[in-house]
């Protein structure tokens, strides 16, 4: 027999009382979802642009771009001095990415990236800044509204990302930048 | 510091014990852990709500678990993803090390993984010639140290920044005498950005498998996970049975609570659904069983595999804060690693080190019962002649005395009788371990029994 069915043919003698599947009946918190996301956010060390975001990002780019930084950009009308390769490890030397969340959820200060909004899945993690932008009316109170807004079936990959990289494993002393992102900003559009 | 199996848990706590400062620090600290974990579930009034959901979830898929896992394998497959079928830990590296060496693999990268820990995959790896580098933060830290995790979400919990800072000089060349931890992470996020460049495949733990999707979930605040798995065209992930969800409503309750317990944050940095291989890549499922089946043919054991490994239990055991990781004789530490590990204990002794105080029930998202699960195992032990030294002869009479009035008041008073006339040093022996760390009490004047009668009965 496979290993599989050895597993499967274990499975048949659980000693476990069928359960019936559960369902989420919890009431959304839905005042103020933009200042929630805002406080969520800053909470997990990443910052909120919501003045005129999208000519905030455009200056922001401009300059950065004028500096020599390294950008790529997959947000329309936001343009950066770097394509997107077919080879990940190309992109090692990026200094900011942006990009489009697809939508945000307050209760975390968490934005949804796809491989597609991203260009390649590598793109959120290995620049050195990461800009995000969201549009305002796309906040959800909290996770069970998020992930019904999510279609798989559609992406091969996607994240949830709340603020900066992060770690405490050295003593419990917070330190922001491990190993993807070392800041985090989102453009409220 | 190398865990040997022949000391039992008392003696092993008590080497972490000769260092009183660095005790009080550690209970301290996962106390902090504790109380953050506090804050954040206590900010959301629907937190028992949500305890109770990841229960329920766990308990229907783990009673349906054989048809979820043939409905996820059959979504994977579709998405292109490679599933395949491990009954144990050496089943499951000879899996890995197959799938490795066919892409001819130097180096790969790993993020957390406590089932590759349970299936002592590195050591087997090495052997076959394959360099292996874990990438989150603090498991970087034991393995350059050669030590085995202390805990299951900060593994490094034991150590203090001057270590960290003594070791990352030798081996990665940080200053001398350097142990600001901004300095160390930064050294630690170049040491390993080289890394994650250069490795040829990478592998990453499962926190959720969902059914109805074939997709995986991974959570990491540090974007180890995703920093190695996005790089290299091949990627591996290891996934317990027990870690499949049937849908997307079972995840979001999940990801509600999993980082809020763990270390009182909403959400991990990055939680990360895996759902097909990167264009022109592969991507590998090994789904392992290693005696979880077993576990669920027995009704209490079974509701250990409830549980989504959030720590959340062994950062509340007053047992765990004051003896450390290396105590338990498993790789799991804490209550919910006596809960999954105790039958494995050579030395019969890791079942006892627990107060019975239910902090960790209480604590826990999915309410795994872990105090009827550790005295549970504490019973399986007794039925299999297995007590500890010295509990197997007294353990009986203690039962047979307490089950009786008469002797339990006769031998009641004369303790109190022997507590206020005799002499300490006489005493004290008697206390056995209990004593070593203890002063004797003062012995009340009457029993409870008594002193209620006098004053409360009317
Ligand atoms: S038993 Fe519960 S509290 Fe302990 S690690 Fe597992 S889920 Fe967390």
């Amino acid at each position: 027999m496979s290993s599989k069915s050895d597993i499967l043919a274990a499975l048949g003698s659980v000693a476990l009382a069928k359960h019936p599947m559960p369902q989420v009946e919890i009431a959304p918190r839905l005042d103020d979802l933009i200042g929630q996301f805002e406080a969520s956010l800053k909470a997990v060390g990443g910052t909120l642009v919501k003045e005129d975001a999208m000519s905030a990002l455009q200056a922001k780019v401009a300059e950065l771009v004028g500096e020599g930084q390294q950008v790529i950009s997959q947000v329309a009308d936001v343009t950066g001095n770097r394509e997107t390769p077919e080879d990940p490890h190309a992109l090692r030397d990026i200094n900011y990415a942006v990009i489009d969340g697809e939508f945000a959820v307050a209760e975390n200060g968490a934005v949804w990236v796809t491989e597609q909004g991203a260009g390649i899945r590598i793109a959120p993690f290995i620049c050195e800044n990461l800009l995000l932008v969201v549009r305002a009316d796309s906040i959800v109170a909290n996770m069970h509204q998020a992930l019904k807004q999510v279609d798989l079936q559609s992406t091969g990959y996607g994240v949830f990302i709340s603020g900066p990289s992060k770690t405490a494993d050295i003593e419990q002393a917070l330190v922001i930048g491990a190993h993807g992102a070392c800041t985090l900003t989102v453009y409220l559009v | 510091m190398a865990t040997t199996t022949t000391a039992n848990h008392a003696e092993k706590a008590e080497i972490f014990c000769r260092d009183e400062t660095r005790v009080d620090w550690h209970s301290k600290a996962l106390w902090l852990l504790r109380q953050k974990r506090d804050r954040a579930a206590s900010s959301l009034p629907e937190w028992e709500q949500l305890r109770e959901l990841g229960s329920e979830y766990k308990l229907h898929t783990l009673s349906h678990l054989g048809e979820y896992l043939e409905q996820f394998e059959a979504n994977c497959v579709k998405q292109g993803i490679q599933v395949h079928w491990a009954k144990n830990g050496e089943e499951h590296n000879r899996i890995v090390h197959e799938i490795l060496s066919k892409h001819q693999v130097k180096k790969l990268v790993k993020s957390k993984s406590m089932l590759t820990e349970e299936c002592h995959l590195n050591p087997y790896l090495e052997q076959h010639g394959i360099e292996v580098i874990d990438t989150d933060l603090g498991e970087r830290i034991i393995q350059l140290n050669k030590q085995p995790p202390s805990h299951i979400v900060v593994p490094a919990i034991h150590l203090k920044k001057e270590e960290v800072g003594e070791l990352f000089h030798e081996k990665i060349g940080t200053e001398k005498g350097a142990s600001d931890p901004t300095y160390l992470t930064r050294a630690a996020r170049q040491h390993l950005r080289e890394q994650f460049l250069s490795a040829d495949a990478a592998m990453t733990g499962v926190n959720m498998a969902i059914a109805d999707q074939g997709a995986i979930v991974v959570c990491t605040n540090e974007g180890n996970a995703d920093m190695g798995g996005n790089l290299p065209g091949l990627t591996l992930h290891s996934m317990g049975i027990d870690k499949m969800v049937p849908n997307m409503e079972a995840a979001s309750v999940l990801l509600r609570t999993l980082a809020r317990n763990a270390i009182g944050q909403p959400i991990t940095t990055y939680s990360s659904f895996y759902h097909g291989p990167k264009p022109g890549g592969e991507m590998h499922i090994i789904i392992v069983d290693n005696g979880r089946t077993k576990a669920l043919q027995d009704e209490l054991l079974a509701e250990s595999l409830k549980c989504i490994r959030c720590g959340g239990c062994i950062n509340t055991c007053p047992v765990y804060r004051r003896s450390g990781g290396y105590s338990y004789n498993y790789f799991i530490p804490g209550p919910i690693g006596i809960a999954v590990g105790a039958q494995q204990d050579d030395t019969n002794t890791t079942a006892w080190a627990c107060t019975l105080c239910g902090s960790c029930t209480y604590v826990c998202p999915t309410k795994v019962p872990l105090d009827k699960i550790i005295s549970y195992q504490r019973r399986l032990k007794a039925e299999q002649g297995k007590l500890p030294y010295g509990k197997e002869r007294y353990m009986p009479m203690v039962g047979k005395m307490m089950g009786s009035t008469t002797m339990f008041n006769c031998a009641m008073s004369v303790a109190r009788f022997s507590l206020r006339y005799l002499p300490h040093s006489m005493l004290k022996p008697f206390s056995g371990a209990w004593g070593k760390y203890r002063e004797l009490p003062k012995a009340p004047k009457t029993s409870f029994e008594t002193w209620y009668n006098q004053n409360r009965s009317k």
